[in-house]
C-alpha cells in the first residue's frame, strides 16, 4: 500500500467540482450550464488584450483553430478514447465533409444547411467502407491502414478534375443568413456560433450515449476486446459505429469550415492535421470530453497568443507541451473515474 | 438425451503440428457442477475457447441445448448461454464494478444505438433492467459494497468473485469457470465452493476446470479427466480418484525396469 492513500486525500480540483456537482440541485445545475454555455457564446465579443489575442482576429481564432481542434478532437475522441481505435488518418473524414459542401455548392447550388447532412453521410459512408475490412485488424496494423487513408483521400483530392486538382476549388459558398446573421468572410463571429452550436448538439449526442449501453460496450472493447467479445458485446459492431460516428463529426465540421474559408486545396488536409488532432485528445485526456474539448481549444490558443514572438513561439509551444506531458501524464482532465465507497453493511455510499 | 445442456462431440483440435485435444466428448447436464480436471498442458482451457466460439474445431461438434453452436461468433454464443470466467482475472479494469456486470447484463437488451441517443425506445427499461440485475448479482455475490469502485482496484478475492458476477449477467445456461480458486487460501477456497453450490442451486449448470483436488472431489457431482488432449476417465468424484489411468497421469507411471 502506498503511504499517499493513507496520508489525507491530495486537494483535487476535479473531485471538488464532482462532489459540487453531485451535490447540486436541479436549479443550480441549470444556472451553470447557462453561465457557462452563455459565456462560451459571448467570447468573440469579450476580446481584449489580456486573454484575446493581440495579433490576430479572435473571433477567427475561436473558430479556427480553437473551436474546430476542439469539435473534431471531440469526434476523434469517440474513436481513440472511448473504443481504442488508434485512428491517424482522421483528416480524411474532415476533407470529405469540406469537399462535399465545395462540390454539392458550386455544382449544384445546395446550401450548407442540405450539405452538412451530406458531409456527414459521406463521411459516414467511408467510414463504413474502410471500417469493415479494417477494424478486423488491431492496434499497429490498424494505424497504418488509417494512416494510409487520410493520405489517400488527400491524394485522390489532388488528382481527379472535380475536385480541381492541386487548384481546389474556389468561391465556396457561405452559409445562408439565419436569425437575422449574416455570415460574411470579413466576420468569423456568426462562423464560431454555428460551430458552438454543433458542438453543444454533439457533446450532448455524445454524453448520452457513453452513460448507456454503447459507452459501456465502447469502453469495455478499448479495455479488452476478446473479454468483451465474450461478454456478448458485438464487437466489431460497436467498434463499427464508433469510427462512423466520429468519422460523422469530421465530415459535418469539414463542411462547416470549408464554408468559411471558402477556397479549399488538397494541402489543408495533410497528415498534419490527424497527428495535431491526436495530439489535442492525447493532451486533454484521452476518453474525457472535457478534457479534450479544453485541450484542443488550448492547443489551438496558444500558438496565436504567442504570435507576438513570431517563430520562437513554437519553441514555447513545444516546451508547454513537454512540461505538460510531465506534469500531467494522463492529459489535462484525466479519464480516471471518481470512485464512490459503499459500506459493507448498509449498501449506503460513504462520504470520504 | 435431453438433459444436456452443453455437449461437445469428437471435438479435436490441432494447432499446426500439435494436437491439443483428440476426439473429446464431454457433456454438461442440467442442475450439475461437472469438473474438468488434468494436469498442465491437458487441454482444458482449450476446451473452454472452443465451446466459447474464440476456436474452430479441427473437427467435432459443440452442442447447446441441442443446436450446434460452432462457427457462431463468441458474443452470439454468449448470449445463447455460455458465460466464461478466465485463468488470469481479466476484467474491464478502468470500469467500475457495477460497470463491468452491466456490461455483460447488457448483452440480453434490445436497444440500438440511435435509440440511445434520444432516449426512446426500450432505451430506459432496458437501462434499468441492466443496473438492477447488476446490482443484485453483486449482493448475490457478496460484493455489493464494491460496486462504484474501479474493477482493478478491488482486491484479488473480489476481482474473482466479480468475474462470476459479470458471467451470470449473461444469465447463462452454463456457466465455464477457469480456475476460479487459483491464488485462494484454503479459507477462501471453502467459501468459493459454497458459493459455486449456491450458483448451481440457483438454477446453473457449471462447468468447472480446477488444480485443487480437494475442491474439485467436495462439490462436483461428476468429473471428467483430460490428459494429453485425451479423456481418460469420466465418474464420479470417488470413481475418478481410484481410476488407474487418472492417478498414473498426475504422478507418472512406475518405472517397469526396478
Amino acid at each position: 500500500m502506498s503511504t499517499a492513500q493513507v496520508t489525507k486525500k491530495r486537494f483535487n480540483l476535479r473531485d471538488k467540482f464532482g462532489d459540487w456537482w453531485e451535490n447540486a440541485t436541479r436549479t443550480q445545475r441549470v444556472i451553470f450550464r447557462v453561465v457557462v454555455i452563455g459565456f462560451l457564446y459571448a467570447l468573440p465579443l469579450l476580446d481584449n488584450p489580456v486573454f484575446g489575442t493581440t495579433e490576430s482576429d479572435f473571433a477567427s481564432v475561436l473558430f479556427y483553430p480553437m473551436g474546430m481542434y476542439a469539435i473534431m478532437a471531440i469526434g476523434l475522441n469517440i474513436i481513440v478514447g472511448k473504443s481504442g481505435i488508434l485512428d491517424l488518418g482522421y483528416v480524411a473524414f474532415f476533407a470529405i465533409g469540406a469537399y462535399t459542401h465545395a462540390i454539392f455548392s458550386i455544382s449544384f447550388g445546395f446550401n450548407l444547411w442540405v450539405n452538412i447532412i451530406f458531409g456527414m453521410a459521406f463521411a459516414m459512408l467511408a467510414g463504413v467502407m474502410l471500417g469493415i475490412p479494417a477494424l478486423r485488424l488491431r492496434g499497429d496494423y490498424l494505424a497504418i491502414i488509417t494512416l494510409g487513408f487520410g493520405e489517400i483521400v488527400r491524394i485522390v483530392a489532388l488528382n481527379i478534375n472535380v475536385t480541381g486538382g492541386a487548384a481546389g476549388l474556389a468561391g465556396v459558398a457561405a452559409p445562408p443568413n439565419i436569425f437575422g446573421l449574416e455570415f460574411r468572410v470579413d466576420d468569423a463571429k456568426p462562423f464560431y456560433w454555428l460551430l458552438l452550436t454543433l458542438m453543444l448538439l454533439v457533446i450532448w449526442a455524445y454524453i448520452r450515449l457513453i452513460a448507456r449501453r454503447p459507452g459501456r460496450a465502447w469502453e469495455a472493447i478499448r479495455e479488452d476486446e476478446d473479454v468483451a467479445e465474450f461478454m456478448g458485446v458485438a464487437t466489431f459492431k460497436y467498434k463499427l459505429w464508433g469510427f462512423v460516428l466520429g468519422g460523422a463529426v469530421g465530415g459535418g465540421v469539414g463542411a462547416v469550415y470549408s464554408s468559411q474559408v471558402t477556397s479549399i486545396v488538397p494541402e489543408l488536409f495533410t497528415l498534419q492535421v490527424s497527428i495535431m488532432i491526436l495530439a489535442c485528445v492525447v493532451f486533454g485526456g484521452m476518453g474525457n470530453i472535457w478534457g479534450v474539448a479544453l485541450g484542443a481549444a488550448l492547443l489551438g490558443y496558444f500558438p496565436e497568443k504567442l504570435r507576438f514572438l513570431s517563430d520562437t513561439r513554437i519553441l514555447f509551444f513545444g516546451v508547454l507541451m513537454v512540461l505538460m506531458m510531465n506534469v500531467r501524464p494522463n492529459g489535462l482532465i484525466p479519464r480516471k473515474k471518481r470512485e464512490k465507497v459503499y459500506d459493507k453493511h448498509s449498501g449506503q455510499e460513504v462520504t470520504r | 438425451m435431453s438433459d444436456r445442456l452443453l455437449e461437445v462431440r469428437n471435438l479435436t483440435m490441432q494447432f499446426g503440428g500439435v494436437v491439443a485435444l483428440s476426439d473429446v466428448n464431454l457433456h454438461v447436464s442440467e442442475g450439475e457442477i461437472a469438473a474438468l480436471i488434468g494436469p498442465n498442458g491437458a487441454g482444458k482451457t482449450t476446451v473452454f475457447n472452443v465451446v466459447t466460439g474464440y476456436y474452430q474445431p479441427t473437427q467435432g461438434d459443440v452442442l447447446l441445448n441441442n443446436q450446434s453452436i460452432l462457427g457462431l461468433k463468441p458474443h452470439k454464443i454468449a448470449r445463447k448461454g455460455l458465460a466464461r470466467t478466465f485463468q488470469n482475472v481479466r476484467l474491464f479494469g478502468d470500469m467500475t464494478a457495477l460497470e463491468n456486470v452491466m456490461t455483460a447484463a447488457d448483452a440480453k437488451n434490445k436497444v440500438g444505438l440511435v435509440a440511445s441517443i434520444f432516449g426512446v425506445g426500450s432505451s430506459k427499461p432496458d437501462e434499468s433492467r441492466s443496473h438492477s440485475k447488476a446490482a443484485e448479482l453483486l449482493t448475490f455475490m457478496g460484493i455489493s459494497h464494491r460496486a462504484g469502485q474501479l474493477a482493478k482496484n478491488l482486491p484479488y478475492g473480489d476481482q474473482r468473485r466479480l468475474e462470476i458476477a459479470r458471467a451470470l449477467a449473461l444469465e447463462p445456461e452454463v456457466l465455464l469457470l477457469d480456475e476460479p480458486a487459483a491464488g485462494f487460501n484454503p479459507q477462501e477456497k471453502v467459501e468459493l465452493g459454497e458459493l459455486i453450490k449456491k450458483i448451481r442451486d440457483a438454477g446453473f449448470a457449471v462447468l468447472l476446470i480446477e488444480h485443487d483436488m480437494s475442491l474439485v472431489m467436495k462439490i462436483s457431482d461428476r468429473v471428467m479427466v483430460l490428459d494429453f488432449g485425451q479423456k481418460i476417465a469420466e465418474g464420479t468424484p470417488k470413481e475418478v480418484q481410484n481410476n488407474q489411468k487418472v492417478i498414473d497421469a498426475y504422478l507418472g507411471v512406475a518405472d517397469h525396469a526396478s
